[in-house]
């Protein structure tokens, strides 16, 4: 790919990147919501939370991979340990990090 | 502008930059190897700030795609960005003036998505709170891009720091301050077990993250039939 395709391609992706956080936001501001729908959205951060743990813990290389050689298994379980413990953004990504650390190291 | 806001936005931010360092270095060394250069990978950073989805341009690159194929691939990886944006609208709504709620989510991924939801479940959200928490994350998104872009080949393996494992516990943590009502757990379990089942059933979803998009819209609309009112 040359330059100037590798610019016109960046112009493309910032597009399809951008529009779909800003539209949403831009337009039905200035709606209010129907009670149902509201409680539907309610719900789109835990569903998505769900998705993005289970992927990045069950196949952290973008493949499933349920085993014991899954590090990021064994790093899930103290890190939600201390996040239930602690309810600490901080606290839960230091224990991750340092499982993470001493499995790669150690294990 | 208030301060204090935008300060704990960008205190709130901390953890999704140590989360980001490890990616968008990686990204940046990437770039370059498929042929971008140091201006080019920062400015896809800056212009498009997509983890996932710039990653798969790099892939495609790598194998030779086109443009237009690297286009249309992100068209679906951000598709999910029209949910997270549209579910933001309620609580925006009266306190963020539209056009700076607008312009500020542009900064708006999986992580500032799910930590600013976090905070708004209590506090009512400010301009200078999203400014702080998406201008920050996206600083740290671009630094590590030209970390990654310049320094990339000099620096060996980053994965034994650990580093690997800040945005998982992030998604870890996030998912149990979200969890509030009794429906909330059955969501999130079954949106993640959906999202697995998904991505083992078509593993294409896997890669263009359509996999999250199903599984958000089932479990939205589980926690609906299933969730208490209140």
């Amino acid at each position: 790919m040359n330059g100037t395709s590798i610019w016109i391609m960046i112009i493309g992706v910032s597009l399809v990147s951008i529009l779909p956080r800003v539209l949403p936001v831009a337009l039905f501001s200035r709606y209010e919501f129907p009670e149902p729908l509201k409680r539907w959205l309610s719900y789109v951060a835990p569903s998505v939370l769900g998705g993005l743990t289970a992927l990045s813990v069950l196949a952290p290389d973008g493949v499933i991979d349920i085993s014991v050689y899954n590090r990021h298994i064994w790093a899930f379980v103290p890190t939600l340990l201390i996040a239930v413990k602690t309810r600490s953004l901080f606290y839960s990504l230091l224990a991750g990090i340092a499982a993470m650390a001493l499995l790669y190291n150690f294990v | 502008m208030q301060k204090q806001e935008l300060k704990r936005g960008i205190n709130d931010s901390i953890p999704i930059v140590l989360g980001y360092l490890p990616l968008g270095f990686a990204f940046g060394l990437l770039a370059n190897e498929v042929g971008m250069s140091v201006i080019q990978a920062m400015m896809m950073s800056v212009l498009c700030f997509t983890g996932a989805g710039q990653y798969i341009a790099i892939g495609i690159m790598q194998a030779g795609g086109a443009v237009f194929t690297i286009v249309l691939a992100n068209v679906l990886v951000n598709l999910r960005y029209l949910l997270f944006s549209t579910s933001l609208v309620p609580y925006l709504k009266g306190k963020v003036p539209t056009a700076a709620g607008a312009l500020l989510s542009y900064g708006l991924t999986d992580e500032t998505y799910a930590v600013a939801m976090n905070r708004y479940q209590d506090h009512a959200p400010t301009a200078s709170y999203m400014a702080g928490l998406n201008l920050s994350s996206h600083t740290g998104w671009i630094a590590s891009t030209l970390l990654g872009a310049v320094l990339g080949s000099h620096i060996g393996n980053t994965d034994r720091l650990g580093l690997g494992f800040a945005l998982p516990a992030m998604y870890i943590c996030l998912l149990v301050l979200m969890i509030k009502r009794k429906s909330d757990v059955l969501v999130a379990l079954s949106a993640a077990l959906f999202c697995l089942l998904i991505g083992y059933l078509v593993p294409a979803t896997m890669g263009n993250l359509f996999n999250i998009i199903i599984a958000t819209v089932a479990g939205a609309s589980l926690g609906v039939l299933i969730g208490e009112r209140d």
